[in-house]
């Protein structure tokens, strides 16, 4: 994986894509193979290494979310952030807030946001826990067009401010070439083709992906 | 009687109540989230009393819990006391009886969350332990509150079990149900319905408690 930038993991629903995510975060164990991001190995089938999920550090934005029904946008933001007081927590969560310019809805529950809220709300909490990198697992499905390129920037900002590396999951080519700096594409559970997404968009029209 | 009957009753349904909502609870949560061989089997088991005669079940229960019971032995060898006949014995009852309303919504409460949230709150460093007090717990509380009054309301109500393990001792075993029993069987209709219509009274808001909790909106 890209050291930094935003790396799309891209093809056809049934790929794997969704499995490659999980695998990495730590929610399913592979049968064998190798994880590694960073330095860090996260899962090796050989030496029987297997990091927890909860040491992994990976910031996960759920395709639908799963923001805490029962907790306020800040105590969602709040919720992994790992400062001993709970006014240091409280502080942290509402600078990010402010970074992705969600502070109105500080107090609202999940159910009283618009979709484009939720989306930042749920790409604020991974990042306020401070994750080694951050999976992305469709988040613009379940937004409506007109907010979908605004939110695409601010993915890229936030990419940018962090500097740590996303993994994006997409079947869409505009956000692939958008967001990428380097595109993976899936087929079968196997890796299909690596590059740039000028390149990788050039092939797929020629090979039907 | 009515009076008597009435504080043993609440001394013996409010101790039960402590332990079915602790034990079930945990039940609930070892047959919803727990990954073993038999555990079908387990939650049957937990589940008999629901369908077995009371009287069976308190028969079950005198053979574990007689002075030469598999547990009563025991006991009585360490400490010279036997439970069976005395208020405890009631407890007994009320909670074996009880327990498998509690387990079930319990169990049914900790499966309706969406496991995302659960996975959510692991990815953000969180323990199972703590994903389940500020993640699971709070999201299943209504059912199992629903769980909590249910049960409530059926110990209240034991009545079989509780004659065979504990007897029907004005003052010492005779809850509610048994002395509407004793009452009727001698003749004094007047207590009867005094203390059929505090049963009944508070089964009707139990069982609207129950459905507010479970039918209501959901809201967190």
């Amino acid at each position: 994986m890209a050291e930094s930038g935003i790396t799309i993991l891209f093809g056809p629903s049934g790929s794997g894509k969704t499995t490659t995510l999980r695998a990495i975060t730590g929610i399913i164990k592979p049968d064998d193979g190798h994880i590694e991001v960073g330095d860090r190995t996260f899962f090796d089938s050989q030496t029987g290494v297997n990091i927890s999920i909860q040491d992994r550090r990976v910031g996960y934005v759920f395709q639908d979310y799963a923001l805490f029904p029962h907790l306020t946008a800040e105590q969602n933001v709040s919720y992994g952030i790992k400062e001993r007081t709970e006014a240091k927590r409280r502080e942290r969560a509402r600078e990010v807030l402010a970074l992705f310019k969600v502070e109105h809805v500080r107090q609202r529950y999940p159910q009283n946001m618009s979709g484009g809220e939720q989306q930042r709300i749920a790409l604020a909490r991974a990042l306020a826990s401070d994750p080694s990198v951050v999976l992305l697992d469709e988040p613009l499905s379940a937004v409506d067009v007109e907010t979908r390129s605004g939110l695409l920037d601010e993915v890229a900002a936030a990419q940018a401010r962090f500097r740590i590396p996303f993994l994006y999951v997409t079947h869409n080519t505009i956000e692939a070439l958008r967001l990428g700096s380097q595109v993976v594409v899936l087929d079968k559970g196997r890796v299909k083709a690596t590059g740039l997404p000028t390149e990788i968009f050039k092939l797929s029209e020629v090979n039907n992906v | 009687m009515v009076w008597e009957s009435f504080k043993l009753s609440i001394l013996v349904v409010t101790v039960a109540t402590v332990v079915i909502a602790t034990v079930g609870l945990a039940l609930g949560l070892l047959f919803a989230k727990g990954r073993f061989v038999g555990r079908e089997l387990l939650a049957s088991f937990f589940t008999l009393p629901l369908v077995l005669p009371p009287t069976v079940t308190g028969f079950f229960l005198i053979i574990l819990f007689g002075r030469h019971g598999l547990i009563g032995e025991p006991i009585y060898r360490i400490t010279g006391w036997t439970v069976v006949f005395t208020w405890q014995a009631a407890v007994i009852a009320a909670v074996v009886l009880a327990l498998p309303l509690m387990v079930l919504s319990a169990r049914a409460a900790i499966e309706s969350v969406n496991p995302q949230y659960e996975l959510a709150s692991y990815t953000l460093g969180k323990s199972p332990l703590a994903t389940f007090f500020r993640i699971t717990l709070p999201l299943a509380r209504r059912g199992i509150l629903a769980g909590i009054v249910l049960s409530f309301t059926r110990a209240l109500g034991e009545f079989g079990a509780t004659f065979m393990l504990a007897g029907n001792i004005p003052g010492k075993t005779q809850t509610m149900p048994l002395a509407i029993y004793e009452a009727v069987i001698s003749g004094d209709n007047k207590q009867a319905q005094v203390l059929a219509l505090i049963l009944t009274a508070v089964s009707v808001v139990a069982v609207y408690l129950t459905a507010k909790l479970t039918r209501g909106a959901l809201r967190y």
